[in-house]
């Protein structure tokens, strides 16, 4: 219910759906309505059987809040008010799900259409039949505070503090913000702010924002003499800013600048409407706000290639989170974004030509790789190297990148003595896999009849397709490897990173996740740990029970939702926490919910974690930054997100084995500017390949968690 | 002008072959320094005779071995074979390089421990282990490899009074078509015996199945063999999984690569003859890549290699004591090195080089050891300069065996040094002194005395 008044504002802050209700009631009869008809619409679309998480949201409510407001505020209290009231509100709520379903084909929403839509009805009705029976009243509350009989000594304090005044525009902004409650209340103003404020700095910089520059514009062009008014006209200044500013799109320098130039066209949305519905004595309501948001969402929405300007992909209801969600999962979630193909060889390899090597990859071929064997001395080869023998590389298994269809196979192809190329049949033995996805890959310059593979076999990531040679355009035995868009052998190449690799030599190893080596580098796979890989095998129904040592207890079940996606569910808490589990490390894309509960500790101590038991080899990882304690620093932080972050909280973490016991240690830091400091160590323990406990020591508080699996049969 | 040489003179006979214009020729080379550090530096340092080992080399070779495997096979491990040569220098550098330690006793073990190794990666062979030290390698969760039943038994019991699991493996034997077959150690496959000692391990249910061990010979000159064995450890893994419901983690392939010396009696020189540790690593990785596991239960190879990683990194320096002629008028030289410190002579045809020059005249001679015994002959018959009382000789590929096998016997044990890869000599193991030798006797009361009539 309170996600109805939250929605508002774009939000599901519990903080700002309080306040909003009170200031809703700020108006008594007012805040009385909407309340009854936010509870008979949810109501009734429960009967109904609408979806449940849309109704949860308050998707189906606001639109009969913002009606129960309305009536209450524009209309006294008589038998056929209850009557219109109940018609309106049933009206409204058709609408609105009618609407939401139409507009929502479109991915857009309906914001507050309904609402104005059946307000202007009754409007419509009433004044044309008397009959009806609805007694229009003054819609200020102070008038009505003024002359109403109930007055009392609350009221009277409202009254007095409301002559606050901070100044002009100050003021004027308070009341623009409570007029959308129908209001003219600083008082109002500066409590519905301050809701906002916590709710998000982002979209309360906004607000400000599309104020500020409304009041400009004003006053530049003199439209409006006398100055904006706070009712009808500042509001939607500001809520077109706020929504394309901060909520639509993902907050940015370009959000923000869109949200300046969308003030001038609603000026003249808010002019030319007024004009036309003046001819009936309507009022605008939000209309300018509604039209323009939408407008502008569809325009963004058709963009084939969107470039920086970013629709928010998910939506969290915060812009703050929606930005640092967004970033983080662009850092992050490469694996959304690529296929996951691993280096085509055994071992430690030499990447001898790079992108743009300037040899032979150059032009449209330019994103190609070619791959050695070197010794600690640099040589490619032993003895002479005159004979092909003689190359480290020649003869050694090449693997498939990823799983796929054989497209095409050449494996006649003579191999070349040292020093001669080919350049007739420059590619040499050559086999191109068809991915998922339309990608192809290509691995050429093969030892001649070594291909194990035949055209339109399917094949697994990993599987031998044949070995090293010297056969095409190849002086010396080395390994051409090349990602395509188009089956052909000779097919531009297309820049494609490799998913997981390990550079270095064995003392000082670096993991690389979704890059592309480039030349010089000595890069081998990632070697895996069964044991650790099977520990984060999660299924759904996988259950565990984590028993803390301050006593609490939570039992976690694994579930995958309608996306397919795996998370963990806190059965006690609420908590979910997304994961993935992609075969060479787990990682976690979300958390929602309780951050007291032990899932949420879990999810940070084990962010990441890569299945190689060698402890050389760190994972690091970025979290995005948590919004919901109250920390002025990252308040700051936050107005200033959409240009510049300078918190950042990463992660790192590495596996040791001792006495049948796998341990991960997790590190987590928070570095403002250049300044580091480690703000969580964990360990997570791990035996017989399954995990078994972790302690974390978040902030110098130290907690012990088992971790017992049920029974999965 | 500088004095000449002296050389005594030389009678040969004529040999009636092809005329040469460049006259008789020898393959010799002088060997005057190692790694770059004169050998009668060394020797003017360290005395003669003396071991010297090569960090470089050794490094090399592991290196050369382990990309050899790596780069055919996903997941391999190399652990030292302590056996070869256990001095601790020697074993850090191969710790070094990222090997594990591969013991056969419980004076091994300890070594391994004392080098700081980790339980976990310690494999513990051979069939003499101590109640004492399996409790050790069990506390210490290393891999124990059970090599009878009687040990077998001896763990089920040891681990109900520990009430731990420790990792084991079984050594199996078995025909890999070679001769000798090796059927002294372990479990044999062919007589179904091994396949009774896993199921007994896995039916106990007191230890961790993890793993198979064989070790088919030593020197071995077939590839074919390893590739035999590897199959047969493969399908014995198969047969775990399927049938124990026990995946098995590691093959281990043990060790016997051998070294380019060549073995008496052979007809051509090792270096010639002798495949290469590719050759080997290619029969091995591809007989267990083609036998059908499934990618992510490839079990990880171990390989316990000494022999070849070592042995071309050794060289003793010893010194002519003196020339002789034997009755049957061929000419011996008498070495100050003899079958003491040099135990592989009895295997090895080993290749000696004179560390001074000389000119192009050879002569066929026996070289003898300086012990007061008829069997210390370093070589039967060798082609060699004529060599003078304290002239240097360097004899090649003795890092295998001989650091560990030598006897003190007649004579004292010389030092070891070692060149780094900065041709820095660091002496590892000092000569033994008398006090050293005579440290650990104890003389009864009613001997101390006496009187010479």
């Amino acid at each position: 219910m309170l996600n109805s008044y939250a929605i508002l504002f774009f939000s599901q802050n519990r903080v700002l759906a309080v306040l909003l209700l009170l200031v809703s009631f700020m108006n008594p009869s007012a805040g009385l309505t909407g309340l009854l008809c936010t509870c008979a619409a949810i109501a009734l679309v429960r009967l109904m059987g609408y979806h449940r998480d849309s109704i949860q949201t308050g998707l189906y409510s606001f639109n009969s809040l913002l009606l129960g407001i309305g009536f209450g505020t524009f209309y006294s209290f008589n038998s056929a008010f209850w009557l219109w009231l109940f018609a309106a509100c049933l009206l409204t709520i058709t609408l609105t799900v009618v609407l939401t379903a139409w507009l929502g084909k479109y991915g857009l929403p309906v914001l507050s259409l309904p609402f104005i839509s059946a307000f202007w009805l009754v409007l419509v009705a009433s004044n044309g039949y008397p009959g009806m029976g609805l007694m229009q009243k003054e819609s200020y509350l102070l008038v009505e505070l003024n002359t109403g009989p109930q007055t009392t000594a609350i009221i009277n304090f409202i009254k007095e503090i409301d002559q606050v005044c901070f100044g002009r525009y100050p003021d004027l902004f308070f009341r623009a913000v409570s007029s959308i409650f129908f209001q003219n209340s600083v008082i109002a103003g500066i409590l519905m702010s301050i809701g906002l404020f916590i709710h998000s700095r982002i979209g309360f910089s906004l607000l400000v924002l599309g104020f500020v520059v409304a009041c400009v514009f004003n006053a530049i062009t003199g439209t409006y003499p006398e100055g904006i008014s706070h009712y009808h006209l500042g509001a939607n200044f500001m809520m077109v800013s706020f929504a394309m500013g901060g909520f639509f799109l993902i907050p940015s320098g370009r959000s923000y600048l869109w949200a300046i130039v969308s003030v001038p066209v609603t000026f003249m949305l808010v002019n030319a409407l007024s004009r036309f519905l003046g001819v009936h004595n309507l009022p605008i309501f939000s209309l300018p706000f509604c039209l323009l948001t939408i407008a502008l969402l569809y325009f963004f929405i058709l963009r084939i290639n969107p470039g920086k300007l970013q629709l928010t992909p998910i939506q969290h209801y915060s812009p703050e989170v929606n930005l640092y969600q967004f970033l983080n999962g662009r850092e992050r979630l490469k694996d959304l974004q690529y296929l996951r193909l691993n280096l085509p060889f055994i071992g430690a390899w030499t990447v001898s030509q790079g992108y743009e090597g300037g040899i032979t990859h150059k032009n449209e071929w330019g994103q190609a790789l070619d791959f050695v064997i070197k010794d600690e001395d640099g040589n490619t080869y032993k003895s002479t190297g005159t004979r092909p023998e003689h190359f480290y590389c020649f003869n050694k298994p090449v693997l498939a990148c990823a799983d796929g269809v054989i497209e095409d196979v050449v494996d006649h192809i003579e191999d070349n003595e040292i020093g001669q190329v080919n350049t007739e049949k420059n590619w040499g033995n050559t086999v191109v896999i068809r991915h998922a996805g339309g990608l192809f890959s290509k691995v050429s310059h093969l030892k001649q009849h070594s291909v194990k593979v035949r055209v339109g076999e399917q094949i697994k990531q990993g599987d031998l397709l044949g070995l090293c040679g010297n056969s095409g355009r190849s002086h010396e035995p080395h390994l051409h490897f090349q990602a395509q868009l188009t089956p052909y052998i000779g097919s531009k190449t297309l820049a494609y990173p490799f998913a997981y690799f390990v550079s270095g030599t064995e003392w000082k190893q670096q993991l690389h996740s979704f890059e592309t080596p480039v030349e010089g580098m000595e890069i081998s796979p990632v070697d895996m740990n069964a044991q650790l890989k099977q520990a984060f095998s999660w299924q759904p129904g996988y259950a565990a029970k984590l028993t803390a040592d301050n006593g609490r207890t939570e039992t976690v079940e694994v579930f995958t939702d309608a996306y397919n996606q795996l998370y963990l569910y806190s059965k006690e808490s609420g908590a979910t926490l997304y994961f993935v589990n992609n075969g060479t490390c787990f990682y976690f894309t979300a958390f929602y919910g309780d951050e007291s509960s032990l899932l949420y500790q879990f999810y940070l101590a084990a962010y990441k974690v890569v299945f190689s038991a060698d402890s050389g080899i760190t994972a690091t990882d970025i979290y995005p930054l948590q919004t919901k304690k109250f920390q002025p620093g990252i308040w700051l932080h936050d107005v200033i997100a959409a240009f510049y972050q300078f918190i950042r909280r990463t992660y790192s973490s590495s596996s040791s084995y001792q006495h049948q016991q796998l341990t991960i240690h997790a590190k987590g830091y928070t570095q403002i500017l250049n300044r580091k400091k480690e703000t969580m160590s964990a360990d997570i323990n791990i035996a017989e390949g399954a995990l078994r406990s972790f302690n974390i020591n978040l902030n110098g508080t130290k907690t012990a968690v088992t971790w017992q699996t049920e029974h999965l049969f | 002008m500088k004095k000449l040489k002296y050389e005594r003179p030389l009678i040969k006979k004529m040999n009636a072959g092809l005329m040469n214009k460049f006259g008789t020729r020898t393959e010799f080379q002088p060997v005057k320094a190692i790694d770059g550090v004169p050998v009668t530096q060394l020797i003017s340092e360290y005395g003669s005779p003396l071991f010297v080992l090569s960090e470089r080399q050794m490094r090399k070779n592991y290196r050369s071995a382990a990309r050899s495997f790596k780069t055919r096979y996903p997941k391999v491990q190399f652990a030292w074979s302590y056996k070869t040569n256990y001095l601790n220098a020697v074993c850090q550098i191969f710790h070094q390089e990222g090997s594990w330690a591969e013991v056969v006793s419980g004076f091994e073990y300890r070594k391994a421990l004392g080098n700081g190794v980790a339980g976990e990666h310690i494999i513990f062979n051979g069939p003499d282990k101590h109640r004492d030290e399996l409790i050790l390698a069990i506390e210490n969760d290393s891999l124990i490899h059970i090599d009878h039943f009687d040990e077998l038994y001896n763990l089920i019991e040891l681990c109900d009074e520990l009430n731990k699991k420790p990792r084991v493996a079984i050594r199996i034997n078995m025909d890999t078509g070679v001769y000798p077959l090796w059927d002294r150690f372990g479990f044999n496959y062919e007589n179904g015996q091994a396949w009774n000692a896993l199921s007994k391990i896995v039916g106990s249910g007191r230890m961790r199945l993890t793993g198979l061990h064989c070790h088919i010979g030593t020197f071995m000159l077939s590839t074919n063999a390893y590739a035999v064995a590897a199959g047969k450890l493969c399908e014995l893994a198969y047969r775990c999984k399927t049938l124990l419901s026990t995946p098995i983690q590691y093959l281990d392939l043990g060790g016997g690569f051998p070294s380019t010396n060549t073995l008496k009696g052979a007809y051509l020189p090792g270096v010639d003859t002798v495949p290469s540790v590719d050759d080997f690593a290619e029969a091995i990785t591809t007989t267990i890549l083609n036998f059908g596991f499934k990618q992510d239960e490839l079990p990880l190879l171990i390989l316990e290699s000494g022999r070849v990683l070592i042995d071309d990194a050794g060289y003793l320096l010893g010194s002519v004591i003196a020339n002789k002629r034997l009755s049957d008028g061929r000419r011996a030289t008498v070495m100050n090195f003899g079958v003491n410190i040099l135990f592989t002579s009895f295997w090895y045809e080993h290749k000696i080089s004179p560390a001074q020059d000389f000119d192009q005249y050879t002569e066929d001679m026996v070289l003898y050891g300086p012990l007061c015994m008829n069997i210390d002959v370093v070589r039967e018959s060798i082609n060699l300069p004529l060599l003078n009382p304290g002239d240097h000789v360097v004899v090649h590929k003795v890092g295998a065996y001989n650091m560990t096998q030598w006897m003190q016997f007649i004579s004292m044990r010389p030092s070891v040094v070692l060149i780094d890869e900065q041709q820095n000599i660091h002496e590892i193991r000092q000569a033994e002194k008398l006090e050293y030798m005579e440290q650990l006797e104890q003389m009864p009361a009613h001997l101390q005395q006496y009187k010479l009539a």
